[in-house]
């Protein structure tokens, strides 16, 4: 077990003056303002010490003294502690080393602070663009403060993408940008040789709202979390209570234990339906419709509780900082635990019914494999990384909320592919009824809402994460002037898994793929458009919709 | 084992049977605390501006057009029923009633437009500044406001004494455009 201590210890020795400075203001969160040269070294040093990588923050400090911040943070799941290496470069010159060689999942999020701040990051293995438009006029950094909120540049044609090379002998299929059943417009470029998937390119961000940007100039403390809430359609609480424990923490308030307990059946009820929809979801991906209809069904009961205690079936508007918005009363809580009776037999059904069918399991056993040493190199969280053999889980590992007096199983898996997801998906839903069950027994007395007495200190850092239903959610804030967040980065937990969805994809074959990139639970559908390119010659016609009508019925004609 | 799990779906299926509901065919009540669309009662407003500025949809607006004339705009069409606004309101002005068939191709069909008759008061003019001991739901704009209806624009700026300049200034306000 290593202390607080023991890290800045072994830090201090090995880097001596290159450490700056170590705060611990909440205990189990460690900030550490490093030099910027050392920053790949202490990375891999923490990664070593068992530390898990989590997300990097960038922000502007230009104001105060000319300098662009950066923040790499880090779990160490084992002894409940965040860690955050800070550091900052000058603007003229804003390079920094970056460590996405030893830590791929950092990829993305350095490439996000190419774009929306300006960054360069040295060794960078793929510095293409990854969130802003491709027509977005080059040395515009929107996240910087001398942009305004609402800029609109005007759009320009003739700017495109550039997708990866297929690799020799390939057919590039493009996925997306959109279709209909779709939850969220990206677009996959997979490489197949035949029906083998030897690679894929990513291009995403089609919605990207600028919603940090928005609540930093615009919004107050208490209007985040509903803006927070809408970050996701599924899990919205999640972002709710994981902004509002960092404002909280930032502020140094407590809040009454009867809201925490109310926050954490809030969360469960949330995990319940979540997980429903994904087994539906599922099985609707791999042609499986009883099953979608069926979980469906049982869900319904979950999202009326809902509508009954909140006001509304879906992004409930529980939870705003210092505690929740409407209390649980005693008939309410009985109704919620008939309602968990009904869901855990309906769901003991269900999965009865479906645990011995062949078809489910020939879809999804064997498909989307990564070992368990690649899931952790790719930082991956949350019922991919648990079906994965890793024992994570942010309930039991930072415990928040009322989680530190449930009792609960984290279920693992070490089948290491898409069987294993939905085998922890049906048994966390188990385990969710087990902990409302305990929350509604145990709940406390006492107020749902904690004031803030004083004003909140500006440039204070914190870090708070939650576990949502699709895996780890994390959010860190800098508290600003005005009464509004000066930096609020979100990490939501698709964040993650979608940059290991290419290593799952290799070498499966390409009917598996909207089950694969469906197990991370963004949920694809199929193909939409299809584009044939000749490789070797880099031609590409594009097949339109008659065309392919064409093909097909020649094909269903030609056997007679 | 294949056979038995087909028969076991067989049953889960035919157990709940029909579980459609008749809707919009048959009416669907909802739930008693539901939050729908919110209603204005103009006899309790007193005009402090409060919902506008916790509406994290910024869909109330506040035009002061004279010294003593206030009119708030509500309007719907981007609102998302958080119900901020009624749990801010001092004097219960607002509920959330029942009401969501909102469904429009006309958002005047859901915009609440209220003319407010206001009283000067002798120190300020306009000094409202909701009794709250929440220090993060302080008020960010008191005093005068001059939203621009025709846009449906929030004006970030408020003045203690009316200010008819601004007043104008907002009338020329024009959505950034690319």
């Amino acid at each position: 077990m290593l202390t607080i201590e023991d890290v800045k210890k072994q830090l201090k020795d090995k880097y001596q003056s290159d450490i700056r400075n170590f705060e611990h203001p909440y205990g189990t969160r460690l900030f550490v303002d490093v030099d910027r040269s050392r920053i790949r070294d202490i990375s891999n040093d923490i990664i070593r010490m068992g530390g898990r990588y989590l997300v990097s923050v960038g922000y502007d400090n230009i104001a105060r003294d000319k300098t662009l911040g950066l923040v790499h943070t880090f779990s160490l799941d084992a002894e409940d502690m965040f860690i955050c290496l800070r550091t900052s470069a000058p603007v003229d010159n804003p390079e920094f080393d970056s460590i996405t060689p030893d830590i791929p999942n950092a990829g993305w999020s350095e490439r996000e602070y190419i774009d929306l701040l300006g960054m360069k990051f040295t060794g960078h293995p793929k510095p293409k663009r990854l969130i802003l438009a491709d027509d977005w006029p080059e040395g515009l950094y929107p996240l910087r403060k001398e942009v305004p909120w609402n800029m609109m540049p005007p759009a320009a044609e003739n700017v495109a993408y550039q997708l990866d090379d297929a690799p020799e002998g390939c057919t590039t299929i493009p996925i997306g940008p959109f279709h209909p059943t779709l939850h969220e417009p990206e677009h996959f470029a997979v490489y197949v040789d035949g029906e083998t998937i030897k690679g894929c390119d990513y291009r995403g961000f089609m919605v990207h709202r600028g919603l940090e940007k928005l609540c930093q100039t615009q919004l107050t403390y208490n209007e985040v979390p509903f803006i927070a809430e809408r970050i996701c359609g599924i899990c919205g609480s999640v972002h709710a209570t994981s902004y509002s424990q960092a404002l909280e923490l930032a502020a140094g308030i407590t809040i009454s234990r009867r809201a925490e307990y109310i926050r954490t059946i809030m969360l469960e009820i949330e995990r319940i339906h979540s997980h429903l929809l994904w087994l539906g979801v599922a099985g609707h991906l791999i042609g499986f419709d009883t099953v979608f209809m069926q979980a469906w069904r049982v869900r319904e009961r979950i999202m009326w509780f809902g509508e009954k205690l909140t006001g509304n079936r879906k992004t409930y508007g529980m939870i705003v900082a210092g505690g929740v918005r409407r209390d649980i009363s005693p008939e309410l809580a009985d109704e919620l635990l008939a309602v968990l009776k009904t869901i855990e037999k309906e769901l003991v059904t269900i999965h009865k019914a479906i645990a011995g069918d062949g078809s489910i399991h020939r879809r999804t056993k064997g498909v989307g494999c990564i070992t368990t040493e690649e899931t952790k190199l790719w930082s991956l969280v949350g019922p991919v990384a648990r079906a994965r053999g890793v024992d994570i889980d942010t309930r039991r590992d930072h415990p928040y909320a009322a989680y530190d007096d449930m009792t609960f199983d984290v279920p693992v898996v070490d089948s290491c592919d898409v069987w294993g997801t939905v085998v922890v998906r049906i048994l966390e839903t188990f385990e969710a009824i087990k902990i409302i069950r305990q929350a509604v027994e145990k709940m406390p007395a006492g107020p749902i809402m904690t004031e803030f007495s004083e004003e909140i200190e500006p440039l204070r850092h914190s870090i708070s994460a939650v576990e949502a239903p699709r895996g780890e959610v994390v959010h860190y804030l800098i508290t600003g002037e005005e009464n509004r967040p000066e930096r609020w980065r979100v990490r939501a937990p698709t964040y993650p898994n979608l940059q290991g969805v290419p290593a799952m994809l290799l070498n499966n074959q390409f009917a598996d793929f909207p089950i694969i990139v469906g197990s991370i639970d963004p949920c694809f559908s199929c193909t939409d458009r299809v584009m044939k390119v000749d490789v070797r010659s880099g031609t590409a016609v594009r097949v339109s919709g008659s065309d392919l009508e064409k093909i097909s019925r020649a094909k269903k004609f030609a056997g007679r | 084992m294949w056979l038995t799990s087909k028969l076991k779906q067989v049953l889960m299926v035919i157990k709940p049977g029909v579980v459609t509901l008749k809707y919009p065919f048959e009416p669907r009540p909802v739930p008693k605390d539901f939050r729908g669309q919110p209603s204005w009662d103009h006899h309790k407003c007193v005009g402090c501006g409060g919902c506008a500025a916790h509406c994290p949809a910024r869909t109330i607006l506040i035009r002061d057009v004279c010294q003593d004339l206030r009119i708030m705009l509500y309007d719907g069409s981007r609102c998302t029923y958080c119900g901020r606004c009624a749990d801010v309101c001092p004097e219960g002005a607002i509920t959330m009633t029942e009401q969501f068939e909102l469904a429009t191709n006309d958002r005047n069909d859901i915009t609440v437009n209220m003319e407010l008759f206001m009283l000067t008061c002798q120190r300020c003019g306009r000094c409202y500044n909701m009794e709250t001991t929440n220090m993060i739901d302080k008020m960010g704009l008191r005093g005068f406001r001059y939203d621009n209806l025709e846009v449906r624009a929030v004006i970030q700026k408020a003045t203690e004494h009316f200010d008819e300049k601004l007043l104008e200034e907002s009338d020329r306000y024009k959505r950034p455009q690319k």
